[in-house]
Order: C-alpha cells, then structure tokens, then sequence
C-alpha cells in the first residue's frame, strides 16, 4: 500500500516534471491570479474596518425648544438610553453650546448679543452592531414627532452615501474575484486536460491493466496540487511583503488577516482539485 | 471462463460483430482468425469489457456484461492480460518500469515487484533489456516486453491481439511459443491472428471469424 502511493505521489511528480513548459506557464498564472485575489482580500478586509470606522462616527444631534422643561428632556434621554440601537447620549445645555460656539468661532455669543441663544440639543451616539439605516431612519422619525423637539441634524445621508459606494466597490470587488477563481479554474483544468492529452498512453495502459479511477486520477490531482501550492506560496510571500513595504512607505497601516496564507493556499489547493477533477471527468468519460 | 450467448454489436449496417455464440474453456489455447475487418479485435475488447455488447450477455471470468457496474471493470481487467499488436509500451520509461507498471497497479511491494519482474523477463528472454528504452530494441524484442507486461501478473486469461503481426517469421515463431509456454502453466490464451501460415502446424482450437460473424468454431 505504502509502495503504491508513493509510486502515485512519484507520477504526479514525474507528470508535473514532463509538462515542463505547461506546468511553468500554470504556476505563473497561479501566482498572477493569486496575488490579485490575495490583494482583494486585503483590501476587502480593510474595507470592512472602514465601513466599522464610518459606522462608529455615527451620530445626530437633537435641538429642544427654548422652553422644554428640565425634566421632560431628562425623561427623553433616559428613554433613548434604553433603546437597543442607541450606544449612548450626550446632553449638551446652553452653556456648553456658548463654549463650543467661542471654541469654533472665536466670538463669545453671549457677551456679544446680551443673551444666549443657543439651543439645548442631545447628541445620539448609534451603536455599531447590528447597525441599520431602517431602523435609525424610524427613530428619527419618531424623536421628530415630540412638540420639544425643534430640529434634528442628521448626517445619516452622507454616511449612507459612503457606505453605498464602499458596498458598490466592494461588489465589484467580488465580481473581479469571481472572474479571477474563473480564469484560474480554467488554466488549471486546461493544463491537466493537456497534460493527460500527452499521457493518453499511459492512462490506456493503467486501464487495459486493471487501474480504477481513482488510480488513474491521483498522479494529476497530485500535479494539479503541485501547480497550486506553488503558484499560491509565491503569490502570498508577494502579497505580504507587498503590503509590508506599502505600509512602510507610506507610512499606512493596512491590516492583513492573520489567516491571509491559508486563505490564499487553501483556495488555491479547492479550485486545483475540483478543476483537476471535471478535466478528468471529461477524459474518462465518466 | 469466457461465455459469448447470442452477443452483437455493430459500428455501422455492415461492422461490428453478429450473434456470436462461444465459450471458451479455463486452460486452452485459442486461435481466433479472419481478414482484417472480421471482427477479431472487436471480440477481443468484449473480452475486456472494453466496448460492450448492444444484445446478448457476456460472462468473463465471473463478470456478467450487463451486471457489472463501470466502475467495476477494472477488476476484471485485473485477471486479464492484454498483448497488443502495437505493444502499447511507455517510451519513456525502461523495460523494467514498463513491466512493473501492472504490479504497481496491483498494488505489490517493491521486493515482489522485483521478482515477479525478473520472471517475466526470463521467460520472454529479456533479462539483458531490462534498462534499456523501448525504441532502443527491436520489433520482436518490444513485443517481448508486451508480452512480459501482459503475463507479470499471473492473470488466468491473455488476449493476444496480433500479436505477431509486424513481425518477421522467426520472432513470430518466438513469440507463439512464449504464449505456449504460459498456456502449458495453466492460463488460458486467446490469440488473433491472420497469420494462418504461423499456426497451421499448431495443433490448437481455431476460432474463424468473417464479416463479423462466426465461420467455424
């Protein structure tokens, strides 16, 4: 048994060897592909934190009415505290607003007009789990239905934007990463479709002289693993050591998953096997 | 051993082969003759399942054709060993490599790979080839390794399909009486010739197949 695999593992060795030209050409490919892929992940990943980023800004600010009583507002914000979607809330009172007012415009509003105008507002922080736009949307609507609430100034809509276009890119993203699994799947399939055309003799021979299935396929699954392990470990050191130096030039800092190179080789190993495997499955005839 | 009942098969109107009915029994030595185009290496590759029969049903060595499943043959193919008139061998690899390959199949260890390789290699004369390349020999000594490769394996039938057919009279002689000798050790061989200047003086079964169809048994 132990003698029989290793002849199969030598196969796959030897038929990876004789298609020289073909298996060089496919590592290449690999390695291309894989590096791209390798990038979106990348970029997907950090795509994400930005998206995290965005939603952790959120917030709105809800302006009261000059003659809201104190305990009316206290209740209110005690009612948003307990709402699920809200993380927490800020009261800023008159006095507070006259200070940010001097801080941004250098003007003491008070001194300046003899009284203060500013509204008393609440700053509404959104929590960023489970986070949706419907759902803030409908609080909103609803905060606006009390009589003391005179504004509510809300960057949802900007938000909502960006995240739009971080989903559209990231769509696109995936439609390019389908393309690529696409495009390696194909090249691998056709090596091994090549390299089997090459060996039809030796498969008749396997066949003639009682081989199953599997002993015919193993030798190319083993060559399609090879292609794959070799084009993907090149194209992880790339990808990793090109973000390194990224980062370092620019002085960025662009997380990589701590899983990167297992994601990249494990992919790469699942489209060698299973594009390996309906080649085969047309060269048998099964 | 081998049973054809009422077996045909057909390429097109005019090819193929036609309500064949024969048995072959464990042991003997058969020649199957006919023109070229008579249907031998039809019957032949029904032996091994390699094409299966449109009607009738055919029992080789326990397998029934209509019962056994595709991804069964090749335990058939395992009992059977197949001589072709091409000799169908791995150019590169060595004699020695060429022969082992059903014994890898097979699933032996390397030390029985090793003897039962430099058997077959004594009984077709062999032993001073085994490094060298197929196209470094001649046509006789190929289909010597063929016909090593076909019987390393001790199977209890061989299919000889021309096996002399290119080759000149003394190798041919050669080569019939190396399938005689693996015939006189018990396995069972059906041999397709049109050769029939070769195996006039040989006093075996005669299988005469014409258009397809059964002449004499």
């Amino acid at each position: 048994m132990i003698d029989q695999f290793a002849f199969l593992i030598a196969e796959g060795f030897k038929s990876f060897y004789r298609n020289k030209l073909a298996s060089f050409l496919c590592v290449i490919t690999i390695f291309i592909n894989f590096s791209i892929l390798g990038s979106l992940f990348v970029v997907g990943y950090n795509t994400n934190s930005l998206v995290d980023f965005f939603r952790s800004k959120y917030s709105f600010e809800v302006f009261l009415v000059d003659s809201v009583d104190q305990n009316i507002y206290l209740e209110f914000v005690e009612q948003l505290s307990e709402s699920t979607i809200i993380s927490s809330t800020e009261i800023i009172d008159k006095e507070k607003s006259a200070s940010i007012f001097k801080e941004e415009f250098g003007e003491d509003v008070v001194e300046m007009l003899g009284y203060n105008p500013l509204p008393l507002s609440i700053k509404v922080f959104i929590n960023e789990e489970n986070f949706d736009f419907n759902q803030v949307d409908l609080l909103i609507e609803s905060i606006n239905s009390y009589d003391f609430v005179d504004e509510i100034e809300y960057r949802g809509k900007y938000i909502d934007d960006v995240e739009d276009r971080i989903n559209l890119a990231v769509f696109l993203f995936l439609v390019f990463v389908i393309a690529i699994i696409f495009l390696s799947y194909q090249i691998i399939s056709n090596t091994v479709n090549l390299s089997m055309t090459n060996r039809r003799d030796f498969i008749d021979i396997l066949k003639y002289n009682g081989a199953s299935g599997l002993f015919i396929k193993i030798p190319f699954y083993i060559e399609s693993i090879l292609y794959s392990v070799l084009g993907s470990v090149v194209s992880f050191l790339f990808v990793k050591y090109f973000f390194i130096s990224f980062n370092n030039y620019f002085g960025l800092n662009i997380k990589m998953d701590d899983y990167l190179w297992l994601w990249i080789i494990g992919f790469s190993i699942f489209i060698g096997l299973y594009s390996s495997n309906q080649s085969m499955k047309r060269n048998l005839n099964e | 051993m081998v049973d054809f009942k009422n077996i045909s098969y057909s390429y097109s109107k005019e090819s193929g082969i036609f309500d064949i009915n024969l048995e072959v029994k464990d042991g003997e030595f058969c020649f199957l003759v006919g023109p070229t185009g008579s249907g031998k290496t039809s019957l032949l590759k029904m032996i091994y399942f390699d094409i299966l029969p449109s009607v009738g049903e055919l029992d080789v060595l326990g397998f029934n054709s209509k019962k056994t499943k595709k991804n069964k043959i090749h335990k058939l193919r395992k009992k059977i060993g197949v001589i072709f008139q091409d000799y169908k061998l791995l150019q590169q690899r060595t004699v020695y490599e060429n022969i082992a390959l059903p014994l890898h199949i097979n699933g032996l260890g390397r030390k029985k790979i090793k003897d039962n390789v430099e058997e077959a290699l004594e009984l077709a004369d062999l032993l001073d080839c085994q490094n060298k390349y197929p196209n470094q020999l001649s046509g006789g000594e190929q289909q010597r390794v063929c016909i090593a490769r076909a019987i390393v394996k001790n199977p209890e039938l061989i299919l000889a399909d021309e096996p002399t057919g290119n080759l000149d009279p003394a190798a041919a002689h050669k080569i019939l009486k190396i399938l005689e000798q693996i015939n006189k050790e018990g396995t069972t061989v059906i041999m397709a010739t049109h050769n029939y200047k070769l195996i006039s003086d040989r006093d075996h079964r005669i299988i005469e197949l014409k258009s397809g169809s059964l002449v004499s048994l």
